[in-house]
């Protein structure tokens, strides 16, 4: 067939480039995480992350941190969702610009805001300083404070648009209803919007939670070696100690934590959209 | 008569929207009062205003150097991943190939595998087959993460255009090249575009490949910050990452214009 050849000529150079540069390279560092020096297969170094208290303490303030920035990102994104979708095409542009500016502006420039903001003499500490919290010393860097602050910023919106898509389908001639048969605004948010919003709160949540366990630079920057997180883990055995196996190892851990949580993302997806 | 929404509450919405505004735009007005400071260090509101960290950064090698690269990466990355995203659009658009689902999860990868499993991975595979990494190691890393922006923006689209379109045009004689170059592409022009904008956006501002495939020779911008700021700050980082910021607004507001920043965000 004569178009067909014409679609997989055109589609060539894409499929060599994720070949070579994306799926040989991922399935490489996932085979690498399960080899020994000489080149056998082992799970020396998935046991040795399993086994040891300081890497499970790692993956433990990783699950944690993810959870506290997921709930906070749930507590503020609906309601901003609920505004965007009932206010003015305008208003929503507007804001669509300002929550997705953070997220367009590179990790190092929003994290060095925060850092102004948090550390010593910045920002919050000064202020606390003035009515009199804390002393002139104090500093919220390398706090999980500091790590949630700075995750949030970047992953509510898309906590939000994906609340903001499933409650623009809602018919608000539903909401109507339920006001003229008697509900305050509150009720009729709490019995007919939250309950219909539910999947693109479950999309969005899943999404922020994967996210937020794979960032590294923020929370390095904010939390300080003494708060690794388990990308950061990552980083540091990549990096400064070498030990690709290792980083590897950790890697297929990262993955398959995703994984768990990324194929009901997907199904929720698609249900949703087909 | 019921009250739409009660006053009270219209007001707590108002006090709330402008709290999430000081909260997601907060950090990033600091950086920018912070770059116009007459002082020696990092400090907002800013002691006095002048313009001389500007001046410290654009008589800097380090930065200009570092900005030169980036922007010649970022060029290329928007060349590659243009050329590369459009042209799988349209083929995935049209479904014709075997195994379109498997070839399409295969080009959109790269949005949900966490960057940092793939930028070990591709250190790793570089160091093994090519060696030391290089600009070129660079340029795959961020295309490869460009990519998928550029097909969804196309492909919001072409799902939307006319489709007789190519094949009124096969009827009336043009070859399948021909009728790409003339139809199919300027139809997905404003898509095309906003993904082309989408992907320089990425690969200047990307700093977790850039971290890992790093050498001496390929500072980019983002990783002279980066170093910058695990060392010691100085007001000069925020003058760069006020022009970095006021990059990103332009193309915002750029993409905006050519396809609609609700189609890209939905």
């Amino acid at each position: 067939m004569n178009s067909l050849r014409n679609d997989l000529i055109i589609s060539v150079p894409g499929l060599l480039l994720l070949g070579f540069g994306f799926l040989i390279p991922v399935t490489g560092i996932l085979v690498l995480g399960l080899r020994d020096a000489e080149g056998g297969w082992t799970a020396v170094h998935l046991l040795r992350f399993l086994t040891d208290p300081f890497y499970l303490g790692i993956a433990w303030r990783t699950v944690k941190l993810s959870l506290v920035i997921t709930a906070i990102c749930i507590v503020t994104g609906v309601p901003l969702a609920y505004i965007m979708a009932r206010g003015s095409p305008r208003l929503r542009l507007w804001l669509i610009i300002c929550i997705t500016l953070p997220l367009m502006t590179s990790v190092v420039v929003r994290t060095f805001g925060w850092m102004v903001i948090l550390g010593r003499g910045g920002v919050i500490p000064d202020l606390m300083n003035k009515i009199g919290l804390v002393n002139r010393n104090y500093t919220l860097m390398h706090t999980e404070t500091a790590i949630v602050a700075g995750m949030v910023q970047v992953l509510f919106p898309f906590m939000v648009l994906s609340i903001l898509g499933v409650v623009l389908r809602i018919d608000q001639r539903l909401e109507e209803a339920a006001r003229v048969m008697g509900c305050s605004f509150l009720e009729a948010l709490r019995l007919v919007i939250l309950p219909l919003a539910i999947p693109g709160i479950i999309a969005g949540s899943l999404l922020v939670f994967t996210l937020s366990a794979s960032y590294f630079i923020t929370p390095s920057l904010l939390g300080g070696a003494r708060l690794p997180v388990l990308a950061g883990s990552i980083y540091e055995s990549a990096t400064r100690t070498m030990e690709w196996h290792f980083a590897a190892a950790q890697s297929i851990i990262l993955l398959l934590g995703v994984l768990v949580l990324l194929i009901p993302y997907a199904r929720l997806s698609r249900r949703s959209h087909g | 008569m019921v009250e739409a929404v009660p006053s009270p509450i219209r007001a707590a919405a108002g006090l709330y929207l402008a709290a999430i505004l000081l909260f997601v735009l907060g950090p990033l007005i600091v950086v920018c009062g912070v770059s116009f400071t007459a002082g020696d260090y990092v400090t907002f509101p800013p002691q006095g205003l002048s313009l001389r960290w500007y001046e410290a950064i654009l008589s800097s090698s380090s930065y200009t150097g570092a900005a030169l690269i980036s922007l010649k990466l970022a060029v290329a990355v928007m060349v590659g991943a243009t050329i590369i995203g459009a042209s799988a659009a349209i083929v995935l658009h049209r479904g014709r190939l075997p195994a379109t689902s498997a070839i399409s999860a295969l080009f959109l990868a790269p949005l949900v595998l966490p960057t940092i499993i793939f930028a070990l991975g591709l250190l790793t595979f570089w160091s093994a087959t090519i060696g030391q990494t290089s600009l070129w190691a660079l340029w795959v890393g961020h295309t490869v993460v460009a990519v998928p922006y550029v097909i969804r923006t196309t492909l919001a689209v072409l799902s939307t255009s006319d489709k007789y379109l190519e094949e009124a045009a096969r009827t009336m004689g043009a070859g399948p090249w021909r009728a790409i170059r003339h139809v199919v592409v300027p139809q997905a022009m404003p898509g095309i575009a906003a993904g082309a904008f989408f992907a320089f956006n990425i690969s200047f501002d990307e700093a977790i490949l850039s971290l890992f495939l790093r050498s001496p020779e390929i500072t980019t911008l983002p990783i002279q910050i980066y170093t910058q700021l695990e060392f010691s700050p100085d007001p000069s980082i925020a003058a760069v990452s006020t022009l970095m910021i006021a990059l990103t607004i332009l193309l915002i507001f750029v993409i905006d214009r050519v396809l609609g920043i609700q189609t890209v965000a939905g």
